[in-house]
């Protein structure tokens, strides 16, 4: 058991082709976020705290990410996501 | 009218459940009399006919409010029990709390610290948290049932123990049973707090449990179970009335039982009747115990029966109105109409109306009308005079005097005239065109007339077809039928941005016919075809002038379209020839070259002539293009002439010897195959059985022999061949049926195989046992024009049959499919930011589409085709030779261009020569429709994707497996792996993965095998040739060489593997192991060999098969099996490009992103793979939605569809009864602000035109 948690270390979500590019927004940039969508952070879509890419950046539950996409019909694309508890 | 008196808009609906004391107080009568009417037919006082309950019979007046039956809303009563039962609805509830409460105090046997704690977290609930409250309602149950003492009273807790359906049982610590009557229960409900209920997510306001034990029971008024009256006399009272009826008697039989002082035993046998008769009134159909029946033997259609289910009254009667103005007969063909039109039999509508408002204008129009009457027909059948009152003009004898009194202000219901505008459909409504407005043409005879060209999108043919017709009768329904709903305007599919009206058939037959190379036309010919089209304007210069002037097809063709229409394209002709130049050359509004077909004017072909029309000039003009074009080619096939018989379907000899001998050649072919079988030497596959390979190597032969057999008939035929015209041109069948007809009919199959069943291994009593040879298996070699053999035609019945269950079944399925994603996606909508939410708000895409493209706006998925304005400003610009600096003209737009748009953009430039002008002229109006192509807020995008979606479902195959070449493993394709996809199924049916290799490993299929060998699963039996047990000696493992060296271990590894525990191990022969076990019997041996045979020794679990396969230069491994987070630990992967089919796997090891990328990749290429077109961005959209909450969602009860605010909504879904019942325990509101809940109350829906409201200041 203790050699899968060594190797499990050497695996990076991030760098897989699915995953796009994941950032903890600042808090101010949050704020600006928010109000732009005029929602409450409850409706925003959410991201598990035990999601793998969320541990890999290190963010708390309350964060808001964005998530930058390469889009199909748009190139690039921006979503939200708040962090929650699972 | 006195109705309006009081008009009020349901803002809201609040569930709660009723208390005994509320049930009283909305009683007018307490029901004791089990009778319903006495011996004069009046109904008894006190009975459940008593006349204060509301009254059925016109004339009679309700006993309470005085009202007639019309106007009566019918009023409850009650019955009062003699002994408290329990509602069946809520005995779970009850059991739970009974389970988490103490016996003596009633508190939540948690101590107060502990209780607290969770008020605490609840109270602090902040929105990163969404699903606390649930959980700790049911943590507190989990942890407060398993508590002994009360931490309150400190008194020993006993368990609860339900009997299904009612009947609850304390167990005492010496393991005695004492029941719990209901009155017990109902007295330790009362004891427990609104303050522990809150905890446990109860409104005690709403539902005190108390009140889930029922001390007095509602009488619903008998509008409600009207009773009916038989021509005979007889009066046959509804299934409630019989069960209120049977619970009156023995609630009659309890109260005097108990009055008497019968033995206790005896009573409470009466009141578990008078339990069961209750439980039965709610529901009929509980489990555990029998159901109450009709006198008739039939089951009673109870309270839950009447509300579940798709004739239930949720589904069937609220959710699914009936409509005045509607008519429904057989439908025909009729090409001479406008495509927008509908034929109308005069008897429809001279019983259908409009009402038009007299004015001075329409004076005498009406006035005639209303002389006419309702038989003749432009008449009328009603008028209504300025002061309300309704007249029949069916009761009027002096039509002419009632014509006369006309003013401004009366309203004639009209009979329906030709211009009026009419809603066509035709079930099932898979997607939003099988619902069009189209204009109305009263015509002779009993059918709805409708064009040709719009059988696609209704997916309408003539075999006996039926469509239904409604009459908009307000002015804002006709001007949104006009404005929305027309024919013109459905033209284009959002489903793929392309058009799914266009030309069929016989259309195209006729068009290929006129527009080819060697089609002259004589001028009155011409003349004649050009005034069917109604072209008005002069005509061309004829290509031959002498002897006689004659014209070609091409220039026919031209006069409909525009005059500055340009385009180049490539016809189905020439593509089924394999052929891709550019043949339709279209200049100038002329058809300079190349012939018309279905690739040019068909239904459901992108990129089209018609297409470019309706993209270019319009919907309106797109209309006229079709009318012309159609009723042109209708007259010109007409006089040509058309047909396809048997004659055509001759080959020539030489052909026929071909085909021969070519089937011979595979024959010859298979019978070495099964030579090489038989003798052992055919080559094996990788983890294929013999039997597999040979089988696959023969089902390839065949299908090679038939494909050449029929391309040899399909040479045979010259190009004028009428059915090869129809092929090619795409105006009906394949050169599949070609073949088929001519050569042979190939491999008939059931499951997928070859026919196999029917006798012991053989299928037919033709064949010897066992025979693979290709006839004994379903081979036809024969076709259709020459006749089948007896045996080959039943073989082909077989496989017919197999197509047929398979469309039924398959039907259900994608109608399934559809009904759950409507209603997961129905409610959502874009907002004016673009943004898509649900209605309370949450958001589910930030902008529609990722570009806020509207699909049906789109050019064939693209916002902006650039390449067309490029080639056309190329035609009109001037070119330059300076090189033009793209970026610096495209920087000013870069803010309002998306990323890709850009790309576009400047590729396109950079391809071209234009004149900077040119070059800002494009961007111009690449941003001009760009704008035209954005959303509209209010569009209902999710219910276009969910039928974008489910639409083609029809047309998938349901064929499970798939053979991709020769020896590649199976894959679950089509409708059953779309349907596992939306389901969220935690495993698909053939989990698969593609393991792509690191640089060293991926250049050779060797190095590729050797990461392969470490993630296969490798278990000792794998490896063991066999076993030998004996007692005394113990197991001998004879492994075998072969697969050794192919899994790459040795005969000590297994040992080693095999080592543990007290097992004795030893390698005693070359390949040999003995296992032995200290003092075991026989039988523990043979269990321990069958453990030995399980034990892994290598690779990964769940991976039980690889494929190397090499594809674009590298080598890779395809498995069986997934196993995301174990195959990334193994040195060589590609952990930066592996992919698995499991959904699951993707979110938990490279998170809910991942996820959703893989889940719009596996439904693209699903849907893909059959062939079928559906734009991105409405996957995008449901797998936005899916993945929404940060894990993946079902479409379904479990997921989405269940997870919805509303209450209606949920409960119209699926699971009905339950769903209401915890909404009256939760004391839910209905908002109302979803689309479901509205059509169930009857409000205008909050989406597209309904989310428009007035608003008023002041």
């Amino acid at each position: 058991m203790p050699k899968k948690t060594e190797k499990k270390s050497t695996f990076n979500p991030t760098e897989h082709v699915y995953v796009p590019k994941h950032e903890i927004v600042s808090d101010k940039e949050k704020e600006e976020v928010v109000r732009k969508y005029n929602a409450s952070p409850d409706q925003f879509p959410q991201i598990l705290v035990s999601d793998p890419v969320v541990r890999e950046i290190g963010a708390k539950p309350g964060d808001l990410i964005k998530v930058t996409r390469t889009s199909q019909t748009a190139g690039e694309s921006i979503f939200y996501r708040f962090v929650v508890v699972d | 009218m006195a109705f309006e008196e009081s008009v009020k808009a349901v803002g809201g609906i609040k569930f709660a459940v009723f208390s005994p004391s509320e049930v009283r107080k909305y009683s007018v009568v307490e029901v004791t009399a089990p009778e319903t009417y006495d011996e004069d037919g009046m109904p008894v006082q006190g009975g459940l006919m008593d006349n204060r309950l509301g009254t059925l019979e016109p004339g009679q007046k309700c006993g309470t409010c005085g009202n007639t039956a019309a106007r009566c809303p019918g009023h409850f009563g009650h019955v009062e029990l003699a002994e408290s039962v329990l509602h069946i609805a809520f005995v779970n509830n009850v059991n739970k709390l009974l389970l988490a409460t103490c016996r003596a105090c009633g508190r939540l046997t948690l101590s107060e610290e502990e209780l607290d704690k969770y008020r605490a977290k609840l109270k602090e609930q902040n929105v990163f948290t969404p699903n606390l409250a649930e959980d700790i309602a049911k943590e507190i149950i989990a942890k407060a049932k398993k508590v002994k003492t009360c931490p309150h009273c400190d008194k020993v807790q006993y368990t609860i123990e339900l009997t299904k359906p009612t009947i609850f049982h304390e167990i005492t610590e010496d393991g005695g049973a004492t029941r719990l009557l209901p009155v017990a229960i109902r007295e330790r409900l009362e004891r427990i707090s609104d303050e522990d209920l809150n905890l446990l997510r109860y409104d005690p306001e709403s539902a005190r449990p108390e009140w889930f034990v029922l001390q007095v029971l509602p009488v619903p008024p008998v509008a409600v179970r009207p009773s009916i009256t038989l021509e005979s006399g007889i009066r046959s009272e509804d299934d409630l009335t019989h069960k209120i009826v049977d619970i009156l008697r023995v609630n009659q039989r309890v109260r005097e039982s108990k009055e008497s002082g019968t033995p206790p035993l005896i009573v409470q046998d009466l009141v578990d009747l008078l339990q069961y008769h209750a439980t039965t009134y709610f529901d009929n159909e509980v489990s555990g115990i029998p159901q109450a029946h009709h006198r008739s033997g039939r089951p009673l259609k109870t309270l839950s029966q009447r509300l579940k289910g798709k004739e239930g009254r949720f589904r069937g009667s609220l959710s699914g109105k009936r409509v005045d103005f509607s008519s429904r007969t057989v439908i025909s063909p009729d090409p001479s109409l406008d495509i927008a039109e509908v034929g109308i039999p005069f008897e429809v509508a001279k019983k259908l109306t409009v009402s038009e408002k007299v004015s001075s204008w329409n004076m005498d129009k009406l006035k005639q009308m209303i002389i006419n009457g309702p038989s003749e027909h432009p008449g009328a059948n009603y008028i209504v005079r300025p002061d309300g009152v309704k007249i029949r003009l069916d009761y009027v004898s002096d039509r002419k005097t009632v014509a006369d009194s006309l003013t401004p202000g009366f309203i004639v219901e009209r009979h329906l005239i030709d211009g009026d505008i009419a809603i066509f459909n035709r079930q099932p409504s898979l997607h939003r065109m099988s619902v069009m407005a189209h204009y109305i043409r009263v015509l002779p005879y009993r059918t709805f007339r409708l064009h040709p060209a719009v059988c696609p999108p209704y997916n309408a043919d003539f075999d006996g077809d039926e469509m239904n017709l409604h009459i908009p009768q307000s002015e804002e329904a006709r001007a949104e039928a006009l404005t929305l709903m027309r024919v013109q305007d459905q033209i284009l599919s959002p489903r793929y941005g392309g058009p799914i009206i266009g030309a069929i058939r016989d259309f195209l037959t006729s068009a290929y016919l006129l527009t080819k190379e060697d089609t002259l036309l004589t001028k009155s010919m011409f003349t004649d075809l050009a005034l069917s089209a109604k072209y008005k304007g002069p005509l061309p210069e004829p290509v031959v002038k002498e002897p006689e002037e004659l014209y070609s097809g091409r220039q026919l063709f031209s006069l409909c379209m525009p005059k500055d229409f340009n385009y180049i394209m490539t016809s189905k002709w020439i593509q089924s020839q394999r052929r891709s130049e550019k043949d339709v050359v279209i200049k100038n509004g002329e058809l300079i070259s190349g012939v018309i077909d279905r690739a040019a004017i068909g239904a459901e072909e992108a990129d089209s002539i018609l297409h470019r029309i309706a993209k270019d000039y319009g919907h309106e003009q797109a209309r006229h293009f079709l009318n012309s074009t159609l009723s042109m080619l209708k007259a010109y096939i007409t006089r040509k002439g058309f047909s396809y018989g048997f004659d055509e379907l001759e080959l020539s000899d030489k052909a026929r010897a071909s085909i021969t001998e070519e089937l011979d050649k595979a024959y010859a072919q298979v019978k070495d195959l099964i030579a090489q079988y038989e003798a052992g030497t055919l080559p094996l596959t990788r983890g294929l059985s013999p039997e597999d390979i040979l089988e696959s190597l023969i089902v390839t032969e065949l299908s090679r022999a038939r494909d050449r057999a029929g391309r040899i008939a399909d040479r045979n035929f010259p190009l004028n061949n009428a059915g090869v015209i129809m092929a090619r041109t795409g105006a009906r069948g394949s050169s599949l049926n070609i073949g088929q007809m001519t050569a042979a009919l190939g491999q008939q199959s059931v499951r997928g195989e070859r026919i196999h069943k029917g006798y012991h291994n053989r299928a037919l009593s033709h064949y010897k046992p066992d025979d693979k040879s290709p006839a004994s298996k379903g081979f036809v070699r024969s076709n259709y024009r020459d006749g089948l053999s007896p045996t080959e035609f039943f073989f082909h019945a077989m496989g017919g049959r197999e197509g047929l269950v398979d469309t039924a079944v398959r039907t259900q399925q994608s109608g399934y499919m559809q009904r759950r994603l409507v209603n997961a996606l129905e409610h959502i909508k874009v907002e004016y930011d673009l943004t898509v939410r649900d209605p309370d708000g949450n958001i589910i895409q930030f902008l529609y589409g990722e570009d806020g493209v509207d699909p049906a706006k789109s050019d064939h998925g693209k916002a902006v085709n650039v390449q067309r304005l490029v080639d056309t400003a190329a035609i009109f610009g001037t070119e330059t030779k300076e090189k033009v600096d793209v970026e610096a003209v495209l920087k000013k737009y870069k803010g309002d261009l998306p990323p890709k748009l850009y790309e576009t953009l400047k590729e396109s430039f950079d391809a071209s020569s234009l004149p900077k002008a040119s070059v800002a002229k494009v961007v111009e109006n690449t941003l001009d429709l760009l704008v035209k192509a954005t959303v509209e807020p209010g569009e209902a995008s999710g219910i276009v994707a969910a039928q974008s979606i489910g639409e083609p479902g029809t047309q998938m195959t349901l064929r499970t497996f798939h053979f991709a070449g020769v020896k590649e493993q199976d894959v679950t394709l089509g409708l059953p792996r779309l349907i596992e996809l939306v389901d969220a199924r935690k495993q698909p049916a053939t989990p698969t993965m593609n393991v792509y290799l690191d640089k060293e490993h991926r250049a050779s299929k060797e190095s590729a095998l050797e990461v392969a060998r470490e993630i296969l699963f490798t278990k000792v039996g794998n490896v063991v040739d066999y076993t030998a047990v004996e007692y005394g000696t113990g197991i001998n493992l004879v492994l075998s060489k072969a697969r050794i060296d192919e899994r790459k271990t040795t005969t000590e590894d297994i040992a080693a593997i095999v080592k543990t525990g007290k097992r004795t191990v030893e390698v005693t022969g070359e390949n040999t192991i003995t296992v032995n076990l200290e003092g075991a019997d026989l039988s523990a041996l043979f269990a321990l060999r069958n453990k030995l045979l399980n034990m892994r020794v290598k690779g990964i679990p769940g991976i039980t098969r690889i494929t190397v396969t090499k594809e674009d230069e590298e080598w890779f491994i395809q498995t069986s099996g997934s196993n995301l987070a174990k195959i990334i630990q193994i040195p060589g992967v590609d952990t930066a490009r592996i992919t698995t089919n499991n959904l699951f796997e993707i979110a938990t090891t490279l998170g809910i992103e991942a996820a959703r990328q893989a889940l719009v990749n596996e439904i693209m290429g699903t849907l893909e793979e059959q062939g079928l077109e559906v734009d991105v961005r409405h996957i995008f959209l449901v797998a936005d939605l899916m993945t929404s909450r940060g894990y993946i969602q079902q479409i379904g009860r479990h997921g989405i569809a269940g997870s919805k605010a509303s209450v209606l909504a949920r409960a119209a879904f699926e699971i009905t009864v339950p769903t209401l019942a915890d909404a009256a325990i939760r004391g839910e509101i209905e908002a109302l602000k979803g689309v479901t809940e509205n059509v169930i109350v009857g409000l205008p829906i909050p989406l597209g035109t309904g989310m428009i409201d007035v608003f008023m200041e002041g």
